[in-house]
C-alpha cells in the first residue's frame, strides 16, 4: 500500500476543472514522478494533498487514514512536507534561520523535542549549504534558493516529501548534486513525488511516473513505459521532448 | 403599526446610504486590493465641500451638487489612486492600510483647519423637511425617497457595469491577475483610476445624503467613521459581493432603528449601542465568516528590517537611558512630565513593534487597550487617600493581565482570517470602547452592584508607588519610564532573535509555509496579540498616571490611528521606530501646536500664519504617512542604515560626538537654549552621515563602492573611460556572470563594451 494515496481527487475553479478525478500513490523509498505541460494541474493536486486547497470530491490518504479535512499544519505534524514552485521563503530570515525555523515550528508544535541547532547543522551539511548559511534570502540565486526550501522540509523528519520543480533554475552542477540528494533521501526509505519539467531528471529518479494532462492522468507506469506511450507523446508534442 | 412602518422605512432609507458607501468601498478594494480606511474621510471631505458651497457661499443646490459628486468625487479618487495607490504594489498590506489611514487622518486634519471644528454647521435636507409624502399613514419626505432611489439606480448600475459592460468584467479580473490582464491587452491601471473615481463619488454622494438624516449636524469625526458602517454592511459579502453588501447595509440600517423605536429609552445605553450597532454586528459575522483559505505565492514585499543583536540592544538601551538622564538635567520640571507622557506612549508603540514589526498583524486601536488597563487600575488598582493615593504594583500586574485577555477575546474571531479582518475588529473594538465605555459616566445598578465604568468622564489616576520607588516625583517617574522602556524594548529584540521570533518572522513572511511545516497560525497569532495587548495596557496606565487624570478624549480612534501612522513611519521593525512613533503621537504634536500657538499669541499681528503653520505640520505629518508607500521600511531603517556606513569612519563619529558634547555642556550652562539645542542636535545627526560621506568615502562607503560612484555609469563602461580588467570583473558581477566565462582578452567585435584592454576613450 502506497504511504500517500489520492482517491478519485477532483477541484474546480469556477466551471473550470483544475484537477479531475486523479486517483495516485506515492511509494515509501521511492520517487514517483508527476509531469504533465504547464497549466495541467499538478501544483493543484499538491495543494489539495497539502491542504491549501479544499477538492471539490475525492480523499488523500496518509498511511491508509483520511486527511482529506485536516489542516495543513496538522498533515505536517503526520510527517506531511513540500516545496513550492513559486518559492515561499522567510525573506526576513537568514538562509540558516530559514531551516533553522523548520525545527523551532517543530519543537513548538508537537512533542517532538529534537535538537535544533544540531540538526540545523546536520541538514545543511546534507543539502550543501553550509557556505552560504549566512547570507540573506534575497541574496541567495535561485537555483540554490529551491535547495533551501528542500532543507527547510528535510529540518521536519518527514515521511513524505513533495517537491514543486525544485531543480528550475539550478545550474547543471547544482541539479546533479540535488540529483544524488533525492536517490539518497529515497534510499533511506523517504516517499518523495517530484513534480518536475526537467524529463531526463524525471526519467532517471522515478521509478513510477504519473502523466497529468487537462487535470487527469493519462498515463501512469515506469519511465520507459511513460516514454512509449501513445498518449503521452500527443500530450507533448510540439511542447517538449519526451525521450530523454 | 403606524410606528412600526415609520421606523421600517426609516430603516430603509439609512440602509440604503449605508449600501452606498458601502459598494464604493468595495468597489475599491476589489479592483485595487487596497481597502480604504479613508473612505469615509472622503465622504467627510466631499460634504463639507458641499456645505461650503451651498449654505458658505450659497450656491444653487444644484450646482453645488454637480460640483462635488460629478467632479471633486471622481477627481479625488483619480487623484488618490495616481498619486498614491498606484505605487502600493509588492507592498504588505500593513502599508496600504496605514497609508489609507493617513490619508484619513491628513483628510481630518485638513478639514478641521479649514472648518473650525466648534463652529456648528447644519445641512438641511433635499427640497426641505417638509416636502413629503403620506402613505398608509407614514410620512415619507422627499430626501428620503431621493436615498431610496440612488440606492436602488446605484445597485441596478453596479450590476449592469459588472455583468454587461466590458470594462467591469476587467474590474473584476484587476486585482487577481493584473499581469495576465496587461498581456491581453488591457490597461489595470485605468481601470483601477475608473474603480477610485467611482468609489470615491460613491462616498461623497453618501455623505451628502447621510448627513441630514442623522439630525444635520455636520461633524467631521463622525463622518470619518461612516468607513465602520460601510465595511460592517461589506462583511455581509465577505468584502467581495456588491448584492451582499447592500443586504447586508438593509439590516444595519434597519437594526439601527428598530434599536432606537423598541429599547427603553430611559436605559442610558440604547444610545451608546444604537452607535456601536456596526462593531457589534462586525463582530458576529467575524465569527461566522468561515475561515479563509490559506493563499499561496504572497507578494514579494519591499519592507525589510535589519535585527540587532541582543547585547548590541542592551548596550543601546544603556545609552538610551543615559542620554535621557542628562537631556533631564536640561529641563523643568513640566518638560520633564510632558517628556515622561512622551516615553509612556512609546511603550505603547512597542506593543506595535512585537504585533505588525515581528508578526505582521495590525491593531489600530492600541490607546483602547491602554484605556482598557487605566480603567482596571483605576477601580481595582489605587492604594491611600488625599495626597497618600497611589498605583499599587499589584494594581498594574492586574490591569496588565486583563488587557492581555481583553485582547485575546477581540483578536480570536479574526485570526482565523486575513489581517485585514483583525485591523477591521481592533478599529471597531476601539470605536465600540470610546462609545460604549468610556461615555459610561453615569451610575447604574446591574445585577445587584452599583457601578460606573467611567465615573464622570474623567478618572485620576495616581502615579505607581512599590516600596522605596515612588513615581510621583517627576524625574524618579521620567528615569523609571525610560529603564521600562529600554528593558521591554531589549526584551523584544530577544525575543526576535528567539525561535519564537523566528517563527513569528516565517508567519509573516509566509504564512502557507509556516503552515505547511506544521505551524498551528491562530494559536501563535492569538499568543502575540496578547503580548502586544499587554504591552499597550502597561503604557496605558503609566500614560494615566503620568497625566493625573484621563478623560475619554485621551484614547479616541483618531489618536490611535496617528500613533500607528507615526511608528510606521518611523520605522515598525525597529523599537527605535515606536521611540520615535510614540514621542511623537505623545507629545509632537502638543509641542509643535503649543509653540505656533505661543508665537501666535507673542505676535498677534502674524496670528494666524503662525497657528496656520501649527496646522500645516499636523497635515505635513500625514503627508509623510502616505510617503510610507515610498519608504516602507521607515525613516529609522534609512538613519541606522547611513550610521552603519559610519561604523568604519572613526574620525567622523568621534568628531560627532565631540561635537554634540559641546553643544550638551553650552546648553547645561544655560549659553543657549533648549530649543537651540534641539535643533543643533538634529541638525548634527542627520549631516553626520552626509559629512561621513564626504569626508572619508573610502571608509563609509567601502572602497569599491567609492570608486565605483567615482566612475562612469555601467552603460558607459569603456566608452568614457578605459576598459581594464578590473572593469571586467566589474561588469561580470554586475551581469551575473561566473568569475573567468569571458575569455581573458576581449574579442574585437566593433562594440565599445568588448573595447580592448588600455583602449583609451573608445568614444563609439
Ligand atoms: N487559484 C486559482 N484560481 C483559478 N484557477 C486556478 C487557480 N490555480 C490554478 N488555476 C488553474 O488551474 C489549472 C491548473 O493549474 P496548476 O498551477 O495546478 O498547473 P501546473 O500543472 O502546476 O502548471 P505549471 O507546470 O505551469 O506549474 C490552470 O488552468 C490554472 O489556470
Ligand atoms: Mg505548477
Amino acid at each position: 500500500m502506497p504511504l500517500l494515496e489520492t482517491r478519485g481527487v477532483t477541484v474546480r475553479f469556477g466551471g473550470n476543472t483544475a484537477v479531475d478525478d486523479v486517483s495516485i500513490g506515492v511509494e515509501e523509498g521511492a520517487v514517483t514522478g508527476l509531469i504533465g505541460p504547464n497549466g495541467a494541474g499538478k501544483t493543484t493536486l499538491f495543494n489539495t494533498i497539502t491542504g491549501l486547497q479544499r477538492p471539490a470530491s475525492g480523499t488523500v490518504l496518509l498511511d491508509g487514514a483520511d486527511i482529506t479535512r485536516l489542516a495543513p499544519a496538522r498533515r505536517a505534524h503526520l510527517g506531511m512536507a513540500r516545496t513550492f514552485q513559486r518559492l515561499e521563503l522567510f525573506l526576513s530570515l537568514s538562509v540558516r534561520d530559514n531551516i533553522r525555523v523548520a525545527g523551532d515550528i517543530l519543537r513548538a508544535n508537537t512533542r517532538r523535542r529534537i535538537d535544533v541547532d544540531e540538526e540545523t547543522d546536520r541538514v545543511m551539511e546534507r543539502t550543501g549549504l553550509t557556505d552560504i548559511a549566512h547570507l540573506e534570502m534575497s541574496d541567495v540565486p535561485t537555483g540554490r534558493a529551491r535547495v533551501v526550501e528542500v532543507a527547510r522540509a528535510l529540518m521536519t523528519s518527514p515521511r513524505v516529501l513533495l517537491l514543486d520543480e525544485p531543480a528550475s533554475g539550478q545550474t547543471e552542477q547544482e541539479t546533479e548534486a540535488f540529483a544524488r540528494l533525492l536517490s539518497g533521501l529515497a534510499d533511506e526509505g523517504l516517499a518523495v513525488c517530484l513534480v518536475e519539467h526537467d524529463l531526463p531528471l524525471v526519467m532517471r529518479l522515478c521509478s513510477t511516473v504519473h502523466v497529468l494532462d487537462y487535470g487527469a492522468v493519462i498515463a501512469s507506469g515506469t519511465p520507459k513505459e511513460i516514454q512509449e506511450s501513445p498518449e503521452v507523446i500527443a500530450a507533448y508534442i510540439g511542447t517538449e521532448e519526451v525521450t530523454a | 403599526m403606524t410606528t412600526f412602518l415609520t421606523f421600517t422605512i426609516l430603516g430603509l432609507v439609512l440602509g440604503s446610504v449605508y449600501a452606498i458607501a458601502a459598494s464604493g468601498l468595495v468597489l475599491t478594494y476589489n479592483t485595487s486590493g487596497i481597502f480604504n480606511f479613508a473612505h469615509g474621510a472622503q465622504a467627510m471631505l466631499g460634504t463639507f465641500l458641499y456645505w461650503q458651497l451651498t449654505y458658505g457661499w450659497g450656491l444653487p443646490m444644484w450646482l453645488s451638487l454637480i460640483i462635488v459628486v460629478g467632479l471633486v468625487g471622481p477627481a479625488m479618487g483619480a487623484a488618490l489612486h495616481t498619486l498614491i495607490m498606484k505605487g502600493l504594489r509588492d507592498t504588505a498590506d500593513v502599508t496600504k492600510i496605514v497609508v489609507t489611514v493617513a490619508i484619513l487622518l491628513g483628510m481630518v486634519y485638513l478639514s478641521q483647519w479649514i472648518w473650525h471644528p466648534e463652529d456648528a454647521r447644519i445641512m438641511e435636507m433635499f427640497f426641505g423637511a417638509s416636502a413629503k409624502i403620506e402613505l398608509l399613514g407614514v410620512v415619507i419626505r422627499a430626501h428620503e425617497i431621493i436615498c431610496l432611489v440612488v440606492a436602488a439606480a446605484i445597485a441596478v448600475g453596479l450590476r449592469l457595469l459588472f455583468t454587461r459592460s466590458r470594462v467591469g468584467v476587467v474590474m473584476r479580473a484587476t486585482v487577481d491577475d493584473p499581469d495576465l490582464l496587461r498581456l491581453a491587452g488591457h490597461n489595470p491601471d485605468r481601470v483601477a483610476m475608473l474603480s477610485w473615481a467611482m468609489g470615491s463619488t460613491l462616498a461623497v454622494l453618501a455623505g451628502v445624503l447621510i448627513t441630514p438624516i442623522g439630525g444635520g449636524a455636520l461633524e467631521a469625526n463622525q463622518l470619518t467613521l461612516l468607513v465602520i458602517d460601510a465595511f460592517a454592511a461589506a462583511m455581509f459579502g465577505r468584502l467581495r459581493s456588491i448584492p451582499r453588501t447592500f443586504a447586508g447595509a438593509i439590516v444595519l440600517g434597519m437594526t439601527a432603528t428598530y434599536v432606537m423605536a423598541y429599547f427603553p429609552t430611559d436605559w442610558t445605553w440604547t444610545g451608546n449601542f444604537r452607535v456601536s450597532l456596526p462593531m457589534i454586528i462586525l463582530f458576529v459575522v467575524l465569527i461566522v465568516l468561515p475561515q479563509d483559505r490559506l493563499r499561496v505565492a504572497a507578494v514579494r514585499t519591499r519592507e525589510r528590517y535589519r535585527v540587532p543583536s541582543v547585547r548590541s540592544a542592551a548596550t543601546w538601551g544603556g545609552v538610551f537611558v543615559a542620554v535621557v538622564f542628562l537631556l533631564s538635567l536640561l529641563m523643568e520640571d513640566s518638560s520633564i512630565t510632558t517628556f515622561t507622557l512622551g516615553m509612556t506612549f512609546a511603550i505603547i508603540a512597542l506593543s506595535l513593534t512585537v504585533l505588525t514589526g515581528y508578526a505582521g498583524e495590525l491593531n489600530l486601536a492600541p490607546l483602547s487597550f491602554g484605556a482598557v488597563a487605566t480603567i482596571v487600575a483605576f477601580h481595582f488598582g489605587v492604594a491611600g487617600t488625599g495626597l497618600a493615593a497611589h498605583l499599587s504594583l499589584w494594581g498594574v500586574l492586574l490591569a496588565v493581565l486583563v488587557t492581555a485577555v481583553v485582547g485575546g477575546v477581540v483578536a480570536l474571531p479574526a485570526l482565523r482570517l486575513r489581517g485585514l479582518y483583525l485591523a477591521l475588529a481592533t478599529m471597531a473594538f476601539g470605536v465600540f470602547l470610546s462609545n460604549m465605555v468610556l461615555r459610561d459616566t453615569t451610575e447604574h445598578t446591574l445585577f445587584g452592584v452599583t457601578f460606573s465604568l467611567f465615573p464622570n468622564g474623567t478618572l485620576i489616576v495616581p502615579p505607581l508607588k512599590v516600596g522605596p520607588l515612588d513615581l510621583r516625583d517627576p524625574l524618579t517617574f521620567l528615569l523609571t519610564a525610560a529603564v521600562l522602556f529600554a528593558l521591554i524594548a531589549v526584551g523584544l529584540v530577544a525575543l526576535r532573535n528567539s525561535g519564537y521570533g523566528r517563527r513569528l518572522a516565517a508567519m509573516k513572511d509566509s504564512p502557507a509555509a509556516a503552515a505547511m511545516l506544521g505551524q498551528n497560525l491562530v494559536r501563535l497569532k492569538f499568543g502575540v496579540f496578547m503580548l502586544s495587548a499587554a504591552i499597550a495596557g502597561l503604557g496605558g496606565v503609566l500614560m494615566a498616571g503620568a497625566s493625573g487624570s484621563v478623560a475619554g478624549d485621551n484614547f479616541t480612534i483618531m489618536a490611535s490611528l496617528g500613533l500607528v501612522m507615526l511608528t510606521v513611519v518611523g520605522g515598525i521593525g525597529y523599537v527605535s521606530g515606536a521611540l520615535f512613533g510614540g514621542l511623537m503621537a505623545g507629545v509632537g504634536f502638543v509641542i509643535i501646536i503649543g509653540t505656533f500657538n505661543d508665537l501666535a499669541m507673542a505676535d498677534p499681528a502674524m496670528g494666524t500664519v503662525y497657528t496656520s503653520i501649527g496646522q500645516l505640520a499636523m497635515v505635513a505629518t500625514a503627508l509623510i504617512g502616505m510617503g510610507v508607500g515610498k519608504n516602507p521600511s521607515g525613516t529609522v531603517h534609512d538613519l541606522v542604515g547611513s550610521y552603519r556606513a559610519l561604523r568604519n569612519a572613526k574620525p567622523v563619529l568621534v568628531g560627532g560626538a565631540a561635537a554634540e558634547a559641546v553643544l550638551y555642556v553650552l546648553a547645561l550652562t544655560g549659553v543657549i537654549g533648549n530649543w537651540w539645542f534641539a535643533i543643533l542636535t538634529a541638525c548634527l545627526g542627520m549631516m553626520l552621515p552626509v559629512l561621513g560621506r564626504m569626508l572619508m568615502p573610502a571608509a563609509v562607503l567601502g572602497a569599491e563602492e567609492a570608486a565605483r560612484r567615482r566612475s562612469t555609469p555601467l552603460e558607459l563602461a569603456g566608452v568614457e573611460e578605459p576598459y581594464t580588467e578590473e572593469l571586467r570583473r566589474r561588469l561580470d558581477r554586475e551581469l551575473g556572470l561566473p568569475a573567468g566565462a569571458a575569455p581573458a582578452t576581449p574579442r574585437r567585435t566593433g562594440f565599445p563594451l568588448a573595447a580592448e584592454e588600455g583602449d583609451v576613450h573608445a568614444v563609439a
